[in-house]
């Protein structure tokens, strides 16, 4: 671990005097905040000698609202809205998440149907989230066309988001106890339509870029996080499972109705490269897609009328006392550290716990040895939304 | 779980002192206190020993509760065959200078972490390698998630929220609403 002025000195050549005056000092190169390859406002300050990087220092904060504080101003259902703003991409799992640890302490019972058609908008959302990685992520590597494919199914999924929530972006839609809205039959049999056009999008895209030799000649061998790196930082998510390494939430603590559902989960087999490399977790990612896509069917087939609206007292208070919950949202397992008060109505602390925090601090880690176009391609490949890292 | 977790460690650190806290009901979850100057061995032996490991850290949460402060870290066990999290906690007496041993050489995923809490509660952790404010800019004063925690009237010379650049129709609003507020109070006390 490296502090931050510490950059070490540069090898001294002691052959003769024109070998010393030649003596290489390290460059200081500055990553953004305002870069394209950043994903956001993600400033990386870069010390390289010529292309190699020797060292890699994330700075965080450029979009720090302290959204935990706001929270411990609002009561529990009005911390939603800002719960949207964290990962702005998959609003809908931050929702469920945050949901289910009130619902946990409140000891409100969902109904059945509100709990498909959350593991339905979940899911929704990872592959709209999978999507948007994998566009940008061919995006950073200097290809735009997947970019473009990936975004015309995206539109699919906003849509229907728009529809039942009437937001494209941040829902507000999953609330304490239920769901806001409900769907119509006509949305589903839609829902039913996208998922068969996906398919066969996801194998196009398989096609188009997987196995393209650029992409692979890029992202192949390239960033490697090895499954104890990933435990050493906490990392979950398609980085652990890309890693070779089987554990999702979903499987192995199962939360809501995921135990009655059957599908796999995929991890990086290492067919190009090794596991935990770049191109690994991209492949994951591109996996997790079809397995989503097996859950909605499901789902779909297990819908039954009902209501969407637990039994939840008008105003929320909840018992004094603490709760973690943990749940598998696109980017990795995210956390709700709740601390309630007894007869207060605003929660006493709320942390959060983000997965893509956790995947930052391993950039210093994989960053050392590595070439610069290496490293966007590394950093890319964890997927990072900054709303989520500086909330 | 946590009974026979607080035992095992007493059995095999002395000076932990586990206790853990019940929760009252199965809504929220129990917790394992531990005595401050043991964490770092308590945090050692929870990540190398064979009958109850847990190998990833998930987070550092601080609290403040006015009258002292906690820290909380989330441990988790990634095996498929025995999945368990637990709350770990510290309590720090101390609100003006609070320490804590750091745990980065046990779980590196702690040196961002602890980097946070300090940066929203100033605690202080012992031998952190890069010991600096995260989330907040560098010359930020006062610790932000602190119950006490004053706003910044100015930041680098500069008047936070000016009357005259305020949005008229939100001060409004917040006029109304203080309105509102203590109408309501008045009609509570009056019953």
């Amino acid at each position: 671990m490296q502090s931050r002025w510490d950059v070490g000195e540069p090898e001294k050549a002691t052959v003769n005097k024109e070998t010393e005056q030649l003596k290489s000092e390290l460059l200081r190169l500055n990553m953004g905040p305002q870069h394209p390859a950043t994903h956001g406002v993600l400033r990386i300050e870069i010390w390289t000698d010529s292309e190699i990087v020797a060292h890699a220092i994330p700075h965080l904060g450029y979009l720090h609202r302290c959204m935990e504080k706001h929270a411990e101003n609002l009561d529990y259902r009005g911390v939603i809205p800002f719960v949207d703003r964290l990962d702005y991409l998959a609003s809908m799992n931050m929702e469920w998440g945050y949901a289910m640890a009130i619902e946990k302490m409140l000891g409100t019972e969902v109904p059945r149907r509100a709990e498909l058609l959350r593991i339905l908008t979940g899911e929704l959302q990872r592959i709209g989230s999978h999507l948007m990685a994998f566009g940008t992520y061919a995006l950073d590597l200097g290809a735009f066309t997947p970019f473009l494919y990936a975004f015309e199914e995206r539109e699919k999924i906003l849509r229907l988001f728009e529809e039942v929530s009437g937001a494209r972006l941040l829902y507000n839609y999953i609330w304490i106890g239920g769901l806001w809205n409900d769907w119509t039959d006509e949305q589903l049999a839609r829902v039913s339509n996208f998922c068969d056009t996906m398919e066969e999008e996801a194998k196009k895209y398989h096609d188009l870029v997987s196995m393209n030799r650029i992409f692979v000649q890029r992202t192949a061998n390239v960033g490697i996080m090895s499954v104890q790196d990933c435990f050493d930082y906490g990392a979950t998510g398609p980085i652990l499972r890309g890693a070779g390494y089987k554990w999702d939430l979903r499987k192995n603590m199962p939360y809501s109705l995921y135990n009655e559902f059957e599908f796999d989960v995929p991890v990086g087999t290492g067919e190009v490269g090794v596991p935990g490399d770049c191109w690994n977790r991209y492949i994951v990612r591109m996996k997790e897609v079809v397995e989503s896509i097996k859950i909605i069917r499901q789902v779909l087939t297990k819908l039954e009328p009902g209501p969407i609206m637990g039994k939840v007292p008008k105003i929320i208070k909840l018992p004094e006392g603490e709760i973690y919950a943990r749940s598998e949202c696109p980017r990795g397992e995210l956390g709700f550290h709740l601390v309630s008060k007894a007869d207060a109505k605003t929660p006493y602390r709320l942390k959060v716990k983000s997965p893509c925090f956790t995947h930052t601090s391993m950039l210093p880690h994989v960053a050392p040895g590595q070439m610069i176009a290496d490293f966007v391609a590394t950093v890319g490949s964890i997927d990072i939304v900054l709303g989520e890292v500086d909330r | 779980m946590h009974n026979e977790l607080a035992a095992l460690i007493n059995k095999n650190i002395s000076s932990a002192n586990a206790k853990v806290n019940i929760a009252a009901d199965a809504k929220t979850d129990s917790s394992i206190t531990v005595d401050t100057g043991s964490i770092h061995a308590v945090a050692k032996f929870l990540r190398t020993n064979a009958e109850m490991p847990f190998n990833v850290l998930q987070c550092v949460s601080g609290v403040d509760y006015m009258d002292r402060m906690e820290v909380c870290y989330m441990l988790a066990n990634f095996d498929p065959n025995a999945p368990r999290q637990v709350i770990l906690k510290v309590t720090l007496t101390d609100r003006v200078a609070p320490v804590v041993d750091s745990v980065v050489d046990i779980y590196a995923a702690a040196n961002f972490q602890e980097r946070e809490v300090y940066d929203m509660f100033g605690i202080t952790f012992k031998n952190h390698p890069d010991h600096r404010r995260i989330l907040c800019p560098d010359d930020w004063e006062g610790f932000p998630l602190r119950k006490d925690y004053v706003y910044p009237k100015n930041y680098n010379g500069m008047e936070v929220f000016p009357d005259n650049k305020m949005n008229f129709e939100d001060r409004e609003f917040i006029v109304r609403q203080d309105m509102i507020k203590k109408a309501q109070e008045a009609s509570s006390t009056k019953q």
